[in-house]
């Protein structure tokens, strides 16, 4: 899994606050350097968030060079309309930013979500109930979690695309147009989904720009949001809704022909739990689970510019008492028969560790090894060694990745006992010989 | 079992104290971490994980408490549980779906649904349980990994 994170080596100052916050232990900052491992990174975003000195940063594209051409064509994350005042109606700020070069695309995004909403409730529907619930595919970082660390509910994933994707193709079918297309992300992981094709088709999506650089370049621009409340003509968009935990799963019910008991959880702690107890089968009787590993959803991204808390409020101005148009299911069914528009072509594989190693029993004497290294370690975590656990250096050490000495407790007894036997060795004397005395 | 066998021979142990419901799970997490470590296929891992799983709950919610190992060879992976408990009166009935004897407070957070051992049965390939009222009960489990 190639990460969206760049680390700066130079701003890096090799302390280890951002060891611990990765909930794969993908870090290791050996040498006062840092490293990402790549196989276990889910881009979460984590430790950007405890970084203190800018060292781990968003891999996006540079806002200014890709707006100075002039017109700019966006897919807006759902995230996108809370980041400004209280009611910017997507529709309003498609008028407005029409003016700044930006065309937001917004009826395909309205569209591409209401058919994966529409898809999903079909599949859970035709799915038998031993094997739900089925596990939103919409925050990247849970399927790569899933493939890491939960293989076994990869077939509970639900098999559409990612809707941010299925409007991409969407709007480039319509307007059979090849132009550039930016998605504004609020997250590491979107870049990932976008740039990284190995995990399903290629996206047709070109640039991709954190929220907050263009949030910021846009109110530096004068972008405000209208201060009257026109809620009463505005259109509420229903992909807007999917910023805040538990909008796929509303949008999901209202296409379900019967009703569907769904569960919504954001932050990686909840994630992990759900997914535990998913794994153990003690979620009977729930048909869909959507998780976010961000806390408060979307809204809790690292690469968004407004509070959490804040956007939550406004976002519930701008999408509340949504509804569904007259007609759409009889719109949405001949698109949804089409599966290649919104099917995922190939399944997901599992992402497993690297096992010690892919003979068994060499795997089995390497763990039992590592268990007696582990044994020997102080066992307080400290992070001193640049691995986040004593039992990830005992890990490093049996992959002949990492040394004992790593481990400044076990460094200071090798000195103590060097000590001793450079002490013993200095008072050495040779024994009087017989003749001497 | 001689010490050459031994040597090839992973065990896991943990002790499970009764009722302790918000540390349970802990020891069968452990046991996946292992077995993934390893490089054990997902879905033997997975059938592991369940049997670990039910038969600590089993631990917390009817033994009183006990013991909970697994020992990892590259034939196979067995997961015994000891308690000195009460004991199963009658082992064929404790087998059926549903039956369950937990009490209100077990059943008010989500456990003891009757499901505990027919699960662990149905996920490994030797099953076997001793048990003695007034005794306790030993419980073993094995997943065949050469198959």
């Amino acid at each position: 899994m190639p990460h969206s994170i760049v680390i700066s080596h130079t701003a890096c100052r090799g302390c280890t606050n951002c060891l611990k916050s990765c909930p794969t232990e993908a870090i290791r900052v050996i040498n006062g350097s840092i490293t990402i491992l790549n196989e276990l990174c889910i881009d979460c975003g984590e430790c950007l968030r405890v970084c203190g000195r800018s060292a781990l940063c968003l891999d996006d594209d540079d806002w200014e060079t890709i707006h100075v051409h002039g017109s700019v064509n966006a897919l807006p994350d759902p995230t996108f309309f809370a980041q400004f005042g209280s009611f910017f109606y997507p529709d309003n700020a498609r008028e407005l930013l029409v003016h700044h070069g930006i065309n937001i695309i917004i009826d395909d995004m309205e569209n591409a979500f209401d058919l994966s909403a529409y898809a999903t409730a079909r599949v859970i529907e035709d799915t038998p109930r031993e094997h739900l619930p089925l596990i939103s595919v919409y925050c990247p970082s849970v399927v790569s979690l899933i493939q890491l660390e939960y293989p076994e509910l990869i077939s509970r994933l639900l098999p559409t695309e990612n809707p941010i994707d299925i409007c991409a193709d969407m709007w480039r079918k319509k307007t059979q147009s090849y132009a550039p297309l930016t998605l504004f992300t609020p997250c590491p992981s979107k870049v990932t989904l976008v740039r990284d094709p190995t995990e399903k088709r290629p996206s047709t999506i070109q640039h991709i720009v954190s929220i907050q650089k263009v949030v910021h370049a846009l109110r530096a621009a004068g972008i405000k949001a209208p201060t009257d409340d026109s809620a009463d003509e505005a259109i509420k968009r229903r992909f807007a809704g999917w910023a805040m935990i538990g909008g796929e799963s509303r949008h999901i019910s209202r296409f379900g022909r019967r009703h569907f008991t769904t569960l919504s959880v954001s932050g990686l702690r909840n994630t992990m739990d759900l997914l535990r107890q998913i794994e153990l089968g003690l979620l009977q009787g729930v048909d869909f689970v959507e998780c976010r590993t961000c806390d408060f959803g979307c809204f809790g991204g690292v690469a968004v510019l407004e509070s959490r808390f804040l956007s939550h409020v406004k976002n519930r101005n701008i999408v509340s008492g949504w509804k569904l148009p007259e007609g759409i299911e009889e719109r949405l069914e001949p698109i949804y028969n089409d599966t290649k528009i919104w099917k995922r072509s190939s399944p997901i594989p599992a992402k497993q560790r690297l096992p010690l190693s892919d003979d068994l029993s060499i795997a089995v004497a390497k763990m039992k090894r590592m268990e007696a290294i582990y044994g020997d370690m102080p066992h307080i975590d400290c992070g001193a060694c640049g691995r986040p656990s004593c039992r990830a250096l005992a890990e490093d050490v049996v992959r002949e990745q990492g040394d004992m000495s790593d481990c400044i407790f076990k460094l200071r007894e090798g000195i103590a006992s060097l000590a001793g036997q450079i002490v013993r060795l200095a008072e050495h004397q040779p024994k009087p010989t017989q003749k001497n005395i | 079992m001689s010490d050459g066998e031994e040597k090839n021979k992973i065990r896991i142990e943990h002790s499970i104290a009764a009722g302790d419901y918000l540390k349970a799970g802990g020891a069968s997490n452990d046991i996946k971490e292992t077995l993934k470590m390893i490089g054990i296929p997902p879905n033997i891992t997975r059938r592991a994980a369940i049997i670990a799983y039910e038969a600590e709950m089993n631990l917390v919610i009817h033994g009183g408490g006990g013991n909970i190992a697994a020992n990892i060879d590259d034939k196979q992976i067995e997961i015994v549980t000891t308690d000195h408990g009460p004991g199963i009166p009658d082992v064929a009935l404790a087998l059926q779906e549903g039956y369950t004897t937990a009490n209100d407070n077990a059943r008010s957070m989500g456990f003891g649904a009757g499901m505990g051992l027919p699960n662990i049965k149905r996920n490994s390939d030797v099953f076997n349980i001793d048990s003695e009222v007034g005794k306790g009960t030993t419980l073993k489990a094995a997943i065949d990994i050469t198959k």
